[in-house]
């Protein structure tokens, strides 16, 4: 006989759970990894969605401008991101609810709509860079960018207006595990594997010292490794999946693994860049690269690179829409989940339609500085982080709503302190380098 | 004998629950008790908190002025300035 439950997502809309009486396994190890299939999933998609078009353009060129000289900050960022998002994964299974909601609640309606005003600005400006990068793809492939924006708006509609929370999350984590081809092409383009080894490890300054332009980059690159709508969006996600107290270990291993099989990709995508810095091939953006290497590397990379990037613009477009949506539908309080038809939360869905409609629509305008909005997205988001991680610190030392249980014990304060403090000296000093463009010696080096 | 053979049964039943694990997906499972953050109400203001937020206010609004600026000038908005 079916159950029915009202949870908080879909808003007073009752959906029937018929039990299924789960899956009966024999030994400890089986019924571990079954468990681990069965809650991963916004852990691996948040990071992996974080390695979306501008972050393609973002590694590419910090490899074609640094070569392998900037992998350190990357193994660097890999605990932070696990760091954050893993707070996010306590917070979402003790609350069941979204990180817009939880700001709503505990801070007020002011601070909430910021949130949300501020997360909706960022989204749509990084949503428009996600499209810019599936129209330069798809000229490269020869397929009009009309036809290639329509159909990527299309794809997206499509996985999310089903109704169901697991085919959306199934056709997500494909795509995800679908970047696993940029190890391949990193391999095939035989990188240097000893400098490879001792930039990632020990942390060396590029030639050329300290400029704007590095500053400019690294900012960027923390930017876009650790980004705002992550947080609200794996908190929506796991609040949507209802994962359950039981469950907090295995999101926690679903994060990490998500965490590193990220940063290795984007480490890849550098190793790329580094491969045009080598053959001096000039590029602006990543598409143009791919074809500007195909004499050297065949077309098979070529090809590779461009469906990659439009893998990325799809994944990072997906996961930020729905970061937008599910915010929107918690502060409005409106019905908000992937398990609802579109006629039962035509709020939620229609968000996320508008995002992708309008921003789709935006990037086929001619002239539009795309590659300029690109990397300055990042540069935003990197200067919209530390507030955000700010308003995850409270949350996370609020006993009140996580009891001990789940609120931050010493030592994850102590670690994200430090990482609020190096946000904020990264920000301050992008803020010194505008108001006092000549501080750093050696001027603006190269475009973006 | 009865008694003997029930026991049996009895350790085999606890032998077989132990030998087997039942694996539940998220969304096929009840849904269980949550923090009621309905009862709680707003975060209690103290003097931290209020400073925290009061300090994040001040930065966002210099840091999003300076970023727009910055983005005007690369954008080349002011190339015809004096150098």
């Amino acid at each position: 006989m079916a159950k029915l439950f009202i949870p908080e997502a879909t808003a007073g809309i009752k959906v029937p759970v018929v039990p299924r009486g789960g899956r009966v396994v024999r030994s400890k190890w089986a019924h571990h990894l079954l468990t681990f299939l069965m809650v991963s999933g916004p852990g691996l998609i948040v990071m992996e969605a974080d390695n979306d078009a501008g972050a393609v353009s973002t590694y590419v060129q910090a490899g074609a401008q640094y070569g392998t000289h900037l992998l350190w900050l990357l193994l660097f960022l890999l605990p932070c991101t696990y760091f954050i998002q893993e707070m996010v994964v306590r917070l979402g299974i003790a609350t069941g609810k979204g990180h817009a909601a939880m700001i709503y609640r505990r801070f007020g309606r002011w601070w909430g709509l910021f949130s949300l005003l501020d997360l909706q600005l960022v989204n749509f400006l990084t949503l428009v860079t996600e499209f810019a990068a599936v129209d330069l793809a798809t000229r490269q492939l020869a397929v009009p960018p009309q036809l290639g924006v329509f159909l990527a708006a299309a794809g997206l509609m499509a996985i999310v207006l089903t109704g169901s929370y697991r085919r959306w999350e199934r056709v997500v984590v494909a795509l995800c595990l679908l970047d696993a081809a940029w190890i391949a092409i990193a391999l095939l383009l035989r990188p240097p594997v000893s400098e490879i080894v001792h930039n990632t490890l020990i942390p060396t300054m590029p030639a050329g010292g300290l400029t704007p332009n590095l500053v400019f980059l690294v900012i960027a690159i923390v930017g876009t490794t650790i980004a705002p709508w992550q947080l609200f969006f794996q908190q929506s996600c796991i609040a949507d999946k209802r994962l359950r107290s039981s469950d907090v270990k295995w999101a926690q291993v679903d994060t990490l693994l998500g965490a590193c099989f990220t940063i290795v990709v984007a480490g890849c995508m550098m190793i790329a860049g580094n491969y045009a810095l080598a053959h001096g091939i000039p590029f602006r953006d990543p598409a143009q690269m791919a074809h500007e290497m195909a004499h050297l590397t065949g077309p098979w990379i070529r090809a590779g690179i461009l469906i990659l990037m439009i893998n990325a613009a799809i994944l990072g477009s997906t996961a930020i829409s729905l970061s937008s949506s599910w915010a929107y539908g918690e502060v409005k309080g409106w019905p908000h989940s992937l398990q609802l038809k579109v006629k039962q939360a035509p709020g939620f869905y229609g968000i996320y339609v508008l995002c992708v409609a309008a921003t789709a629509a935006i990037v086929l305008i001619p002239r539009a500085p795309l590659q300029l909005i690109i990397l300055s997205v990042q540069v935003l988001a990197g200067i919209i982080l530390p507030p955000a991680i700010i308003f995850l610190q409270l949350l996370l030392n609020d006993k009140e709503l996580l009891g001990e249980k789940y609120a931050n014990k010493r030592w994850n304060n102590v670690v994200n302190w430090m990482m609020i403090i190096i946000l904020f000296a990264l920000s301050l000093v992008l803020a010194a380098q505008v108001v006092a463009p000549n501080l750093f010696p050696g001027g603006r080096q190269g475009g973006i | 004998m009865a008694t003997i053979r029930a026991l049996t049964n009895a350790e085999e039943l606890k032998e077989r629950e132990q030998n087997f694990f039942v694996v539940v997906h998220p969304l096929d499972d009840e849904p269980e008790q949550k923090v009621d953050t309905e009862k709680l109400g707003p975060m209690r203001m103290t003097l931290s908190v209020r400073l925290s937020l009061l300090g994040l206010r001040a930065y966002l609004v210099v840091m999003m002025g300076l970023v727009v600026y910055h983005f005007l000038g690369l954008a080349g908005l002011f190339a015809g300035r004096g150098r």
